[in-house]
């Protein structure tokens, strides 16, 4: 049995462009999937070909080993969250819930029990009578997933449902959102631009960069072993420091550079950024920039040279060339 | 300064609010008086409700009245149908030559409805459609306007909405009467307000195209009513008139508020 999911050399051409350009990837049932990228690199449109909104120039998409091009999106038997909740300004709480139900004709009790149980899932009961206009962002996405749960469909496409809510709803909502997904056994292709969203959520990510794959892999994977500088310098908080060296580019995590008094890589101060528990240094080196992340406050001035370093195993090497990792090359560290 | 052009625009006003209302003061006046006081004013004329009995009387009114009721709904009905359908396409669906569709129909607004009358006769008389109902409707079922505004629209929905009604399952003409339908409505209420409006006053091409009483609608039978040659009673004419336009001027007055919020949300002027 094929896995439940399957993308196969999927392209999208707009005006010749191309904007998705040969994606394959498989999904698994009740596997949690992010698509991260920056905006731009294909992400929206791989989900909404999957989706069956738009329609792929090229390529295969497979549901239980089925291909679905040919289907209308109400027959693949999928639901989806979007980023403006999509919910119907004319239609109350639970009209905008049932929709999909009554547009195809599930039974009224049905219908009933669906809903009921739903609204119970996203703590929804109080306001179920008030219509989309009163309700607040947080409210309004909670209403969009319930329209999904209900839908008992077994693929769940969400296109950056928490990009419209603020800092601390979007980090509850992020916690909920996963633990509904495990609950429900839901399969679920996420589309994000924010790696703290694909990390935490995720069971595996997708990077994608102008309409291809980047790296496919466990969240912590795309933090240990980056195949590429687009991903390094695209994971983490900052991203991986780069710095050219002959034909190669050493990346160093920010976390893992710290502060020597002797024999470490001499240095320029250009900033220190204080972030409450920590402070980021931002340095340069030859042209490149190292930043750090030091425990506590820690105000150097800038301008003043000090010296860094940091364990050679966590050390990453990319070929300047084709910037891919490339593990053959130990040991090289630019100081001694 | 502000305060004096406050009293100069608000007595402005009244005074164009005055010279559009005059004629209708005129009639109820006329109608409810005997006709000697017809052009005459005198606080303590006697009044009288003989003209509508007379007018009522003369003239086959409930004919005409049905008559006009159904030519404006079934005109009304077409309009909203195909216009609708028409809008969506041309909203939201792509195909070849839509932008020069869409000009052909905006350029369709620029015709004068009146230079088609001979064209349209022949057409109408070659379908055997002369002096009935679909015969005065017909020329107007697909509305410009109608499509312009509907489209102006259309085009202000979100295409999530659309997108999300797709993936509930929702067929094309499902997303249309679910999704669209709902969120036009004050643009429906304005343009059917306009429509009828238009239509129930409508003259020149219901004359040409009805004959008897079996089509003929308020306006048309008014006129014969009124013609010079059975002699011009205005007091009776005026009774006729107000039995004529009074169904519109209550349906107007009862839905005031409705049809002024929708004109702004439409965005119409």
């Amino acid at each position: 049995m094929s896995s439940f999911l399957s993308v196969s050399g999927l392209c999208r051409y707009y005006d010749g462009a191309a904007a998705v350009d040969n994606i394959n990837f498989e999904v698994s049932e009740g596997e949690f999937v992010a698509l991260l990228g920056p905006s731009g690199c294909g992400k929206s449109t791989t989900l909404k070909m999957i989706a069956g909104l738009e329609q792929p120039d090229a390529g295969d998409i497979n549901i239980n080993g089925k291909s679905v091009l040919s289907e209308s999106p109400g027959k693949r038997n999928l639901s989806m969250v979007f980023q403006s909740y999509a919910l119907f300004p004319h239609l109350s709480v639970k009209e905008n819930i049932v929709f999909g139900l009554k547009a195809r004709s599930v039974p009224k009790a049905e219908q009933k029990k669906r809903l009921d149980s739903a609204v119970d899932m996203v703590d929804l009961r109080p306001h179920l009578d008030k219509k989309p206009g009163q309700l607040s962002g947080g409210q309004s996405q909670r209403v969009a997933l319930a329209r999904s749960i209900v839908s008992n469909a077994p693929l769940c496409l969400m296109d950056e449902p928490l990009s419209n809510l603020d800092t601390k709803l979007r980090a509850d909502m992020r916690s909920e959102i996963r633990s509904l997904q495990k609950k429900l056994k839901l399969t679920v292709i996420y589309v994000t631009h924010d790696q703290v969203e694909a990390m935490s959520m995720a069971d595996k990510i997708i990077l994608l960069n102008k309409g291809s794959i980047e790296q496919a892999a466990e969240p912590e994977i795309f933090y240990e072993k980056p195949e590429t500088t687009f991903v390094a310098s695209f994971i983490g908080h900052p991203p991986m420091n780069l710095i050219s060296c002959e034909d190669v580019q050493i990346g160093v995590r920010p976390e893992h550079v710290s502060l020597v008094d002797e024999s470490g890589l001499n240095v320029v101060v250009n900033e220190s950024d204080y972030q409450g528990s920590e402070t980021i240094i931002t340095t340069t080196y030859q042209g490149s920039i190292i930043r750090a992340i030091l425990e506590g406050k820690q105000s150097i001035p800038s301008g003043s040279s000090i010296k860094v370093r940091w364990e050679p195993a966590s050390e990453h090497h990319f070929s300047t060339k084709t910037s891919k990792r490339v593990d053959t090359r130990p040991g090289l560290l630019p100081f001694q | 300064m502000n305060r004096i052009t406050h009293y100069l625009s608000t007595g402005l006003a009244w005074f164009i609010g005055f010279i559009w209302l005059f004629p209708l003061i005129y009639a109820v006046w006329a109608a409810i008086h005997p006709s000697e006081f017809a052009t005459r004013f005198s606080l303590f004329a006697p009044l009288t409700l003989d003209n509508f009995k007379e007018a009522w009387n003369q003239a086959p009114f409930p004919r005409y009245m049905i008559n006009t009721i159904a030519i404006t709904m079934i005109i009304l009905a077409g309009q909203l149908v195909l216009c609708t359908l028409a809008a969506y396409a041309l909203a939201r669906m792509q195909f070849k030559g839509r932008g020069f569709m869409f000009a052909l129909i905006l350029m369709q607004l620029m015709v004068v409805p009146e230079i088609l009358i001979v064209e349209n006769y022949q057409t109408l008389a070659g379908l055997s459609l002369i002096d009935t109902y679909w015969g005065v409707a017909l020329p107007y079922l697909a509305s410009a306007f109608g499509i312009f505004l509907l489209r102006q629209t259309f085009k202000t929905v979100p295409e999530d909405l659309e997108n999300a009604a797709r993936i509930e399952g929702c067929s094309l003409l499902g997303i249309i009467w679910k999704v669209y339908v709902p969120l036009a409505k004050p643009t429906y209420l304005a343009f059917s307000l306009v429509s009828i409006s238009y239509h129930w006053n409508n003259f020149l091409w219901p004359l040409v195209v009805t004959n008897t009483e079996n089509s003929r609608p308020l306006t048309v039978g008014m006129s014969i009513f009124g013609a010079p040659e059975s002699g011009v009673d205005w007091s009776i004419i005026s009774a006729g008139t107000l039995i004529s336009v009074g169904p519109l001027l209550i349906l107007f007055l009862i839905f005031q508020r409705q049809f002024v919020q929708s004109f702004m949300q439409a965005g119409i002027k």
